[in-house]
């Protein structure tokens, strides 16, 4: 039989709210105890995307953009409306308990261990819920510590703990049971760059590893850069982009930017590229990249006024972000 | 087969897990524990005082001697506490719905709606235990209550059935927050209910009062009807010990509504935003 490659599969997915229509002032407010009328709020609007055994996916987009729900319906948590979402296979609204077996979910806002108890009571509990066996347990134990460094935390009180050292236990506890998939929603919030970058270095290596999809919604842009082999962008409840970072990039954001310091205030205009600012000495080009070459351009502009330094800067991520964004 | 047997050992061992973690959270906090066990006990021996001074200046309530009286308030208190171990979660079902506290329980592979109980039993409600089992034991006494093998399995089962009745109870009325969205607790009002319908012989309401209690909302159930039948006190419905099973069979329909519509509601569920 021929293997599909499939590990996910979202099939026009869809999800309303319903939200209570409120009058204006006391009036309004009484009406409101007796009719309740409510209006529909499309939150994700006929998402379809599949992804692969092992890929890494970035999910971006502006607060509201739907990106949460997505997840939150492939995690199992939110029903769709319509539509239908498959985890190797299986439809994750009809099969739920099974499905999530082969899922991992850390909320990089809401811990899901306890508070009052050292981090080891946790995963004696997860241990005993998905069934894992005392061995297997101390396998992965040793290799999250090998990534991590949990060893040292597993005597700690969760309460006693810093926002990174809890990050670091959710990320184990969702890991104990070997998932094929892992969802990370905003893990990287409110991180130091030390626990930002023991995160990235956990994501990469039990993707090598273990091979695990990872799918990971973001703010930081630096998450995605370095992660993520593929991008997601998600506005309005729409799919806006589906590629590879540098793919995107290179579509939607065609261009080079080239800074250069004159001696003089005057800055030389030029008919291949636009010039966008101009501040003292200071101009910055846009040009196409497959309009004309950085080389090319200096050359000319160089011929009509004395150039000190230049620049370049490539397009990046947060370019695509303010396209995509539409702002 | 097996794989029922299986399923269920695993819940078992799961909730045996639960119980250990609950022990051990509330060891970390020794002076709330002494609190409640100060507190609570207080509460129902001093309701129950109260029913002393009623029945000496008025012989009997309804018919029902002392000691048939001290046996009922004991046995509505004592399966008032083990709701209050396994079932008081109810009571903030819509602090949960709003938090969007279910989320981790809808990724884990387990009955939600037992994740929902068992995740966070509440061993506290053993404190009030205490004084439904001295009650119960000084009804037991002044009736000169049988201590036989079947009166003791009758036992068991009106205390597992009027336990249901309340945890499905409190469960149909948590689940309204699925849609109503509101955080309202339900704690102080359904206890009120509770204490005054349970703790009495239900015989005092008026008739239409009764048969709501009865038919509609089966609070009678919960220790009036099986307490009448084991006593063998004269009432409108049951007539003999037996009929304590009924208790049972009402306890567990009630509880299986209870989940069927737990399971509707768990379908609005929205989560909450970040």
């Amino acid at each position: 039989m021929e293997d599909k490659q499939v590990m996910i599969e979202v099939n026009h997915i869809c999800k309303d709210y319903r939200v209570l229509k409120k009058g204006e002032g006391l009036k309004g407010a009484f009406k409101g105890l007796f009719t309740r009328e409510s209006t529909l709020l499309r939150a994700v609007d006929d998402l379809n995307f599949s992804i692969a055994p092992g890929e890494i996916v970035g999910f971006i987009g502006p607060n509201g953009a739907g990106k949460s729900t997505t997840i939150k319906m492939m995690s199992g948590i939110l029903t769709p409306s319509s539509g239908e979402i498959l985890i190797g296979g299986r439809d994750i609204t009809k099969y739920r308990k099974e499905v999530v077996k082969n899922i991992g979910v850390v909320f990089g806002q809401r811990s899901q261990l306890n508070w009052d108890l050292r981090l080891g009571e946790s995963f004696e509990l997860l241990r005993h819920i998905y069934r894992i066996d005392k061995a297997a347990y101390e396998d992965t134990i040793e290799v999250m510590d090998e990534i991590l460094g949990v060893k040292e935390l597993l005597d700690k009180p969760v309460r006693q703990m810093s926002l990174g050292q809890r990050v670091k236990g959710d990320l184990v506890a969702a890991m104990l049971h070997s998932p094929d998939v892992l969802f990370l929603d905003e893990p990287t919030i409110g991180l130091d760059i030390t626990s930002k970058y023991a995160l990235r270095k956990f994501v990469k290596e039990i993707n090598e590893k273990r091979g695990t999809t990872i799918i990971l919604t973001t703010h930081d842009l630096a998450d995605i850069e370095q992660l993520c082999n593929r991008l997601i962008i998600i506005n309005q409840g729409r799919l806006m982009e589906d590629g590879n970072l540098t793919e995107i990039v290179n579509r939607i954001a065609p261009y080079k930017t080239l800074v250069v310091e004159y001696y003089d205030e005057y800055a030389p205009e030029h008919e291949k590229c636009e010039l966008i600012s101009h501040e003292a000495n200071m101009a910055k080009y846009r040009f196409e990249k497959a309009a004309v070459t950085a080389a090319k351009l200096i050359e000319e502009l160089s011929a009509k006024a004395q150039i000190k330094d230049v620049s370049i800067e490539e397009a990046g991520i947060d370019d695509i972000i303010r396209i995509a964004y539409g702002q | 087969m097996m794989r029922l047997l299986k399923q269920i050992w695993y819940y078992l061992d799961v909730s045996i897990t639960c119980l250990r973690v609950a022990i051990l959270q509330m060891m970390e906090y020794p002076s709330s524990m002494i609190g409640w066990l100060l507190s609570n006990p207080i509460q129902f021996l001093v309701g129950f005082a109260t029913i002393q001074f009623v029945v000496s200046e008025f012989g009997s309530i309804n018919g029902w001697d002392y000691g048939q009286l001290a046996f009922l308030y004991g046995l509505s208190v004592i399966s008032h506490a083990l709701s209050m171990i396994f079932f008081i979660q109810g009571w903030f079902m819509g602090w949960v719905v709003v938090e969007g506290e279910f989320d981790r329980l809808l990724t884990r592979p387990l009955s939600v709606i037992y994740q929902f109980f068992f995740m966070n039993v509440n061993i506290m409600g053993f404190t009030d235990l205490i004084p439904g089992v001295i009650v119960f034991a000084y009804g037991c006494c002044k009736i000169s209550f049988h201590w036989t093998l079947s009166n003791a399995m009758l036992l068991l089962v009106l205390l597992i059935g009027a336990t249901l009745i309340r945890g499905g109870i409190y469960i149909l009325l948590g689940t309204t927050t699925f849609w109503t969205k509101s955080t309202t607790d339900f704690g102080p009002f359904t206890q009120e209910i509770f204490d005054k319908t349970t703790m009495y012989p239900l015989s005092m309401y008026p008739e239409s009062m009764q048969f709501v209690l009865t038919y509609l909302i089966p609070i009678g159930w919960v220790s009036y009807y099986p307490a009448a039948a084991m006593m063998g006190v004269e009432n409108s419905i049951v007539h003999s010990p037996g009929a304590v099973w009924l208790t049972l069979l009402v306890g567990i329909i009630t509880m299986l509504v209870a989940a069927g519509v737990f399971h509707i509601g768990l379908k609005q569920y929205e989560s909450a935003g970040n």
